[in-house]
């Protein structure tokens, strides 16, 4: 219908800033979703200024101040280590959302958890439209694979592959992205078995098009919306994952400053009276998880409002 | 139905084998090594061998899978060529013993040359006898060329006397004949030998690999246990031209040994002291050339001071015996050992150990040592000299005995044997093959013999016949403690789910049926925070809440051997962590379900035929409402299992959860992928089930 309405009308395209101030729109008609959105880019912000926000490295150690107390010098306190918690906090806020380390001195803009969804959208769409556009044997080959895929308890799967290629941000990356591909690809699969029914894809495939154009041109773009909504609540997955990895001691080593692992290391003192190293990156976390998925209800709930 | 039923059950069975030989391949092929976890990091490379092929771990890749699936003892049974049996001794630990022709549970342990059968008596004792029949001799023209160069050799033997060396001669060329021979079947061989290995049987002293053996172990002791002697042996290590392979780690463990003699040596010696600090903080700050300088200057005080213990040792420990002798008359020579004050400090103590190691194993030549040493120690340094050249006269007499066996020892055939260990392997003896052979003996540490197990097979049934092998952590049956903790954590996510269920379904129905007001607001919101928080984040906040703050429960779970119900105080806050994870979930799913329902045209007929609400409600939307949540609850099983995980570590629960972990870690392959199997099993039979379930209360897919 929306095509037939189109073709008559000739309407001309809204230009890029009248369609992201729609977005924008919708967003802030939802107040959980402003909420969401607030907590994230309180987030984003903090880790991007991280150098500015705090006097302190994240390694820094001091030893004359242990598992101390939020006070003037450090405002979140100390950890067991007498390093500052709030700079360990923004810098792990830097690792999951802003940088993704790959070596000593050298990282790629965007973090770690939205590189893994990046990565897992790369591979999952990939496999799931040659799943449902290719069709035949490929198909049936693809949807075993992901079937064996969607057998392993997540865990498990992160657990094997993490101590397979060993504990560092790339492969926590790597991880994500195997994780989140089945899901991905099937999401994709359903999109595709769908759309390539549609006329301009018989129309394509009569111009003498080649499979993989029809399939990234024609197929992919066309598919973007409900994968758009899926990847934003992917990413929270991959912040769960990343910092339930760190938790098991599988994610960043040792000295970066990783929520996960912060928690691991602070737990141990909660019993015997400081447990402020363990509060805080909880607290951290799951604000930004909550956030993200505020965000994204919030944009669900409006965008369905107005189909 | 029963088509659709058996079409998943296939395809199930097809996704398990290809999550085993996923799970396979990843922990294979993953980098580190699982001999260094286990035996520590300080193990040689031929350790390292040694265990990888003690745990079957040395074969190549399709055959340990198919190991792992179907067992090993089938193929162990046609290598040895008796039918194999697994028994449960009283005690409870799983053995395999070979079945003799009359009926007895046999197994075989190699003591030095000797077979010896163990037989297991019906009342569980067990009869040892030697069992050399069983021998077979090894590939003749392989062995002739071993032989000949043995022969090549034996004229550059310094510690053999001439006509012992004669005689090995002249028995070698004879064995060297037969094995050329024309007539090569194992009866004519064995016949054939018998003439030529008599004589080199009548040249072995029985005692004397045991000796060899003790006397090495001896000197390996001191050796490790003088800090002067391995001052020497720091020094040898840095000036020979494996050192520039040393790594930083490895130079401070010398520094250590180097600060000890220092401190040893300080009051005796005060000047070589200093020196010994100087080559310590060298080494400490990574420089190997300045320790080797300035320690080269200091051996020779040193070697004096320890009166070439160290050259002993060594001796003893290559089989020098001649010049072992000759530094025990030089301790018997006043010219060369004047036993001066400095000497007199240091030298009783390391001789002391090293005279009772030797006593243990061969009083003859302890006892003048040790006579020696309390000589030493009252000062009568002539009475010691006496006893320390009545020693180098006993150790001349034993060295050439312990010589001439080890000769005509290797001078032999090897045979080779195929039988069952005392350690559950099949394993592959052989005699007298003169390759080295790392064996790790519980108790006193790793071993190399002369022949011996060459090859290993693992006893296991396999996992399709329920048995998926020996932890590598523990050394025990995986499947043993595997069950329990899947028990363990059955009862866990069990309760949890008791609890959960019956809770988030009603939240969900109220939610549900406010849709848009605030109390489905403040519902949903709430259940979705606790969702998406990871649980090692809620598990913090409950121990702090009802663990640090109220003290109304324990912050961690120890069962010990106790089941975890005898304890139920402790499961609950992991039962609260795990529910409210789920909860969240439940809730919403069950909430979507029932918002949909009642905009459904029959539920407003309902409504207009002026039915009262509540029934309406329960009789007529709830029924179709809960289909939904139901099935997908068990889609969820699969996540669940991870937050499983987590709640074990948080609370050291020990469940099949952080076992998994602990042996991934580990990299304890048949652990690992026992646990996995387990829980892809559970995984996909929840998924499997959901199906089930989702046709049978849906009639529209039932009559599809």
């Amino acid at each position: 219908m929306a095509v037939a309405e189109q073709s008559v009308q000739a309407v001309t395209r809204p230009s890029l800033w009248q369609r992201a101030w729609g977005g924008l729109a919708v967003l802030f008609a939802s107040k959980i979703a402003v909420i969401g959105l607030i907590i994230v880019l309180f987030w984003i912000v903090v880790a991007i200024l991280a150098p500015v926000l705090t006097p302190y490295s994240s390694t820094a150690q001091d030893y004359k101040a242990q598992n101390s107390p939020p006070s003037a010098a450090h405002i979140l306190g100390t950890d067991d280590l007498g390093r500052d918690i709030w700079s360990r906090l923004i810098y792990g806020a830097r690792v999951v959302l802003v940088m993704l380390p790959v070596g000593e001195h050298f990282w790629l803009p965007v973090g770690t958890a939205i590189w893994g969804v990046l990565l897992g959208l790369l591979i999952g769409s990939t496999l799931g439209l040659m799943g449902g556009y290719l069709g035949g044997w490929i198909d049936e080959v693809v949807m075993r694979l992901l079937d064996a895929m969607m057998a392993f308890p997540v865990i498990l799967l992160y657990m094997i592959i993490i101590a397979a290629v060993g504990a560092s941000a790339t492969n926590v990356v790597l991880a994500i992205a195997i994780v989140g591909t089945p899901g991905i690809a099937r999401l994709v699969r359903s999109l595709a078995l769908d759309i390539r029914t549609r006329d301009y894809i018989r129309a394509a495939e009569l111009r003498g098009e080649n499979p993989f154009y029809i399939m990234f041109i024609e197929i992919l773009p066309n598919a973007r919306g409900p994968i758009i909504i899926d990847a934003m609540l992917r990413v929270g997955y991959a912040i769960f994952a990343m910092g339930t990895l760190g938790f098991l001691g599988l994610g960043l080593p040792p000295p970066s400053p990783d929520w996960g692992s912060m928690v691991a290391a602070g737990r141990r003192y909660i019993l015997s009276g400081s447990p402020w190293a363990a509060i805080w990156p909880s607290l951290a976390i799951a604000s930004l998880v909550v956030g993200l998925n505020l965000l994204a209800d919030g944009l669900r709930e409006e965008s369905l409002r107005y189909q | 139905m029963a088509k659709f039923i058996l079409r998943r059950l296939l395809l199930m069975l097809l996704t398990m084998f290809l999550v085993s030989v996923a799970v396979f391949t990843i922990t294979t092929a993953a980098p580190g090594n699982v001999a260094r976890n286990v035996l520590g990091i300080q193990i040689t490379a031929e350790q390292e061998a040694s265990f990888l092929a003690q745990n079957g771990l040395d074969k190549p890749m399709y055959e340990r899978y198919l190991y792992w699936l179907v067992g090993t003892d089938w193929k162990a049974a046609g290598k040895v060529g008796l039918p194999l049996r697994q028994i449960t001794t009283p005690d409870g630990f799983k053995e395999w013993w070979a079945v003799d022709k009359d009926g007895t549970l046999i197994q075989w342990r190699l003591e030095s040359d000797n077979l010896i059968v163990r037989q297991r008596q019906p009342d569980g004792k067990v009869i040892e006898k030697t069992d050399n029949a069983r021998w077979q001799v090894k590939d003749p023209a392989v062995e002739a060329v071993r032989l000949e160069k043995y022969r090549a050799e034996l004229p550059r033997n310094t510690q053999l006397t001439e006509a012992d060396r004669q005689a090995i001669l002249q028995a070698a060329d004879q064995i060297l004949e037969i094995l050329r021979g024309k007539d090569q079947s194992q009866s004519a061989l064995l016949a054939a030998l018998a003439e030529p290995e008599g004589t080199l049987d009548a040249l072995r002293d029985p005692n004397a690999p045991k000796e060899k053996q003790s006397l090495q172990k001896a000197a390996g002791d001191v050796a490790s246990n003088d800090t002067l002697i391995e001052a020497i042996a720091v020094y040898q290590r840095l000036s020979s031209p494996s050192a520039s392979e040393l790594n930083l780690s490895d130079l401070q463990f010398m520094a250590g040994q180097l600060n000890r003699a220092s401190a040893k040596l300080h009051d005796v010696d005060a000047g070589s002291a200093a020196k010994l600090q100087q080559a310590y903080e060298s080494l400490k700050a990574g420089d190997a050339r300045a320790a080797s300088t300035t320690l080269a200057s200091l051996v020779p005080t040193l070697e004096q001071l320890t009166g070439n213990l160290g050259d002993l040792t060594d001796a003893l420990q290559n089989g020098n015996y001649q010049a072992a002798v000759n530094v025990l008359r030089d301790l018997g020579d006043s010219a060369k050992t004047p036993f001066d004050a400095a000497q007199l400090t240091v030298l009783p103590g390391s001789l002391q150990a090293m005279a009772n190691a030797i006593d243990d194993a061969d009083p003859k030549l302890g006892d003048p040592l040790l006579q020696g040493v309390k000589s030493l120690k009252a000062g009568k340094a002539d009475d010691a000299r006496k006893a320390f050249g009545q020693a180098a006269d006993v150790l001349s007499g034993i060295g050439p005995v312990i010589a001439r066996t080890d000769a005509a020892g290797q001078a032999r055939v090897g045979r080779t044997f195929w039988g069952i260990d005392v350690q559950n392997h099949a394993v592959r003896w052989e005699t007298g093959s003169g390759t080295e052979v790392w064996v790790f003996i519980q108790g006193t540490g790793w071993k190399a013999f002369t022949g011996g197990p060459m090859e290993y097979i693992p006893l296991q049934k396999g996992l399709l016949r329920g048995d998926p092998g020996i932890s590598l952590r523990t050394g025990r049956p995986v499947a043993d403690l595997l069950f329990l903790r899947l028990r363990n954590s059955l009862v866990l996510a069990g309760t949890a789910f008791v609890v959960v269920m019956p809770l988030a379904l009603i939240l969900g129905i109220i939610a549900g049926l406010n849709e848009g007001k605030s109390l489905d607001r403040l519902l949903s919101i709430g259940g979705m925070m606790f969702s998406v928080t990871p649980e090692f984040a809620t598990g913090i906040f409950l121990i702090l809440i009802f663990a640090f703050w109220l003290k109304l429960v324990p912050g961690a779970t120890v069962f010990g051997e106790k089941a975890p119900w005898t304890k139920p105080e402790m499961l609950i806050l992991p039962v609260m962590t795990l529910a409210l994870e789920e909860l969240g979930y439940v809730l919403r799913i069950t909430r979507a379900s029932i918002v949909e329902v009642m905009k459904a045209p029959y539920i407003r007929t309902a409504f207009l035929k002026g039915l009262p609400y509540w029934r309406v409600v329960l009789k007529h939307a709830l029924r179709n409402a809960l289909m939904a949540p139901i099935t997908v609850i068990m889609l969820h099983v699969n996540w669940l299992l991870g937050g499983i995980v987590v709640v074990e570590v948080i609370f050291g629960y020990p469940g099949l959860g952080s076992y998994l972990l602990d042996s991934a870690m580990f990299k304890d392959f048949n652990a690992i992928e026992a646990g996995a199997m387990i829980l892809v099993v559970v995984a996909v039979a929840t998924q499997l089930l959901a199906d089930i379930i989702y046709t049978f209360i849906n009639p529209r897919i039932r009559y599809a």
